[in-house]
């Protein structure tokens, strides 16, 4: 019984690690990222099956009374206090076929807006993140670029 | 029993992982300031300025004007005669699609269908061939437009839009022939100065006057600082102060030149035998307010609220280059009124 136990956590653990230590092709897209704008940079991480993006970086991060700027244009008032470092405006995202992922939404904190969006991967530092109301013809592209922090000395 | 133990923190450490992510982080953001872009890429001039109005993507809109005098000069025997025109009315459907679009290009592609009625007065017979027709047939433009943006860096940038129209008194079952179709152009050499201002200078090829000419243009984007304020302006043919009340409510007051040349077809044999090269100059000024709101999330309305005053309402026997100073006589030289409009529209925005 002991063995049978010990063989479970066993096959637990190297599967945890397992899945820590191999990116796979949907993993990707985990990284930090610079929107078209140069304005912000996103952090994408992965939570659970879904990749998330953090804004981690504004250009301009306090509004014109020198504060940290906060979603003050959010369409749900009690959100409108909540600071833009570290919010969260890509959701939901999966990987649906090669160097995309799909089924997510992305929000615009210029206008509180939020739109359906799909993301590919032209290369391994650029992503084509397209915003878009029903379908995507009717849509806008926004193309980021990957981020490599300095080391610092 | 320590098995065990080990087994259930596993299962409890692998759950708390995955859900670390949806709790609150505190991290450390300025660790992602120092950075450069992967790969060595260059950054490029993005399109717009910080809270200009959002693009169109699908608009449909109906414009009316109030009454006025139309006073038509005599042509072929029939005389001179003015006619008050109850109303002009008619819709304004647009579409526009942006077909490329990466950091180091933007293409977009729109088409359009204006229409453009008239309602005259019929207490007395109308005798003018111009005014039957007009009565008869009203206006149309329908046309085809693409707009190429073109960034060279982070700085400057290539603006250059055509256009294609077909305009005249032709119906939708008989659209005229494609010969008449009038090509506007327009390039502009730009600087983004920063996230507020855009600016440059071109040249453009343009019907707005009515007739072809050929424009230097100064092209001006501009927010406040305050973020409540903003010019968006390609000066001559078009200028509007912005006031931004909020990102889905904004309002502008200023100018546009809107003309076109016009094929009048002798359709109905209103003019006489041989009248079949005709072409009216119509332009005019819109001085207008303008206010936009989001009904709901990217559907937007426009009114817009203003007057029309005439620059142009001339006709030609053919489409020749005049020119400004150009001293070629007009077949008919038309003066007519100057009346407040209202224009409605309905629009999807772009995000």
């Amino acid at each position: 019984m002991k063995s049978a136990v010990l063989f479970i956590a066993t096959m637990v653990l190297a599967g945890s690690l397992a899945h820590a230590q191999t990116p796979t092709a949907a993993d990707a897209i985990v990284g930090i990222w610079e929107t078209g704008s140069g304005k912000a940079r996103v952090k994408i991480d992965k939570v659970a099956d879904k990749y998330f993006g953090r804004i981690v970086w504004l250009r301009e991060p306090n509004n014109e009374e020198g504060k940290p700027k906060v979603d003050k244009n959010n369409p749900d008032e009690k959100l409108r206090t909540m600071p833009l470092l570290g919010y969260r405006m890509l959701k939901d995202f999966v990987y649906t076929e090669e160097k995309t992922w799909e089924n997510g939404t992305i929000y615009d904190p210029e206008n509180g807006s939020t739109y359906s969006c799909e993301i590919k991967m032209t290369d391994e530092n650029t992503l084509d993140v397209r915003g878009f109301i029903g379908v995507s013809l009717f849509g806008r592209t926004d193309v980021w670029k990957r981020i490599q922090l300095k080391k610092k000395a | 029993m320590r098995a065990l133990f080990v087994m259930a923190s596993l299962l409890v450490a692998t759950v708390a992982h995955a859900q670390e992510a949806d709790t609150t982080i505190v991290e450390d953001f300025s660790q992602y300031a120092e950075a450069e872009l992967a790969g060595g890429t260059k950054r490029y001039a993005t399109s717009k300025v910080l809270d200009q109005s959002p693009n169109k993507l699908i608009s449909l809109g109906y414009d009316v004007q109030g009454a006025y005098d139309m006073e038509f000069a005599s042509i072929d025997g029939a005389p001179a005669q003015t006619i008050r025109n109850n109303n002009n009315q008619g819709l304004r459907l647009a579409a526009n699609v942006p077909v490329v679009s990466t950091t180091k290009v933007l293409i977009n592609l729109a088409a359009i269908y204006w229409e453009h009625r008239y309602s005259f007065d019929k207490s007395q017979p109308i005798q003018n061939p111009l005014a039957q027709s007009l009565d008869s047939y009203g206006l149309r433009t329908m046309g085809i437009n693409f707009t190429l943006f073109k960034p060279l860096n982070e700085k400057q940038f290539f603006l250059i839009q055509g256009q294609t129209d077909l305009n005249g008194n032709y119906s939708l079952a008989n659209i005229q022939s494609l010969e008449y179709t009038r090509l506007s152009v327009f390039g502009i050499y730009g600087w983004k100065k920063h996230d507020r201002l855009m600016y440059g200078f071109g040249a453009a090829r343009t019907f707005r006057v009515g007739e072809l000419n050929y424009i230097p243009l100064i092209y001006y984007y501009y927010t406040a600082p305050s973020r409540k304020w903003g010019v968006e302006s390609v000066f001559p043919a078009r200028l509007n102060v912005r006031r931004n009340f909020n990102p889905r409510t904004l309002a502008f007051f200023g100018y546009e030149l809107e003309g076109n040349t016009y094929r009048i077809n002798n359709r109905g044999n209103e003019f006489a035998a041989g009248r079949n090269d005709l072409e009216l100059r119509r332009s005019e000024l819109r001085i207008r307010l303008t206010f936009e709101r989001s009904i709901k999330d990217f559907l937007w309305f426009s009114v817009q609220a203003g007057l029309r005053y005439n620059w142009r309402f001339n006709l030609d026997q053919g489409n020749f280059f005049r020119g400004f100073g150009g001293d070629q006589p007009y077949l008919m030289e038309n003066t007519i009124g100057n009346p407040l409009y209202i224009n409605f529209s309905i629009n999807l925005v772009s995000p």
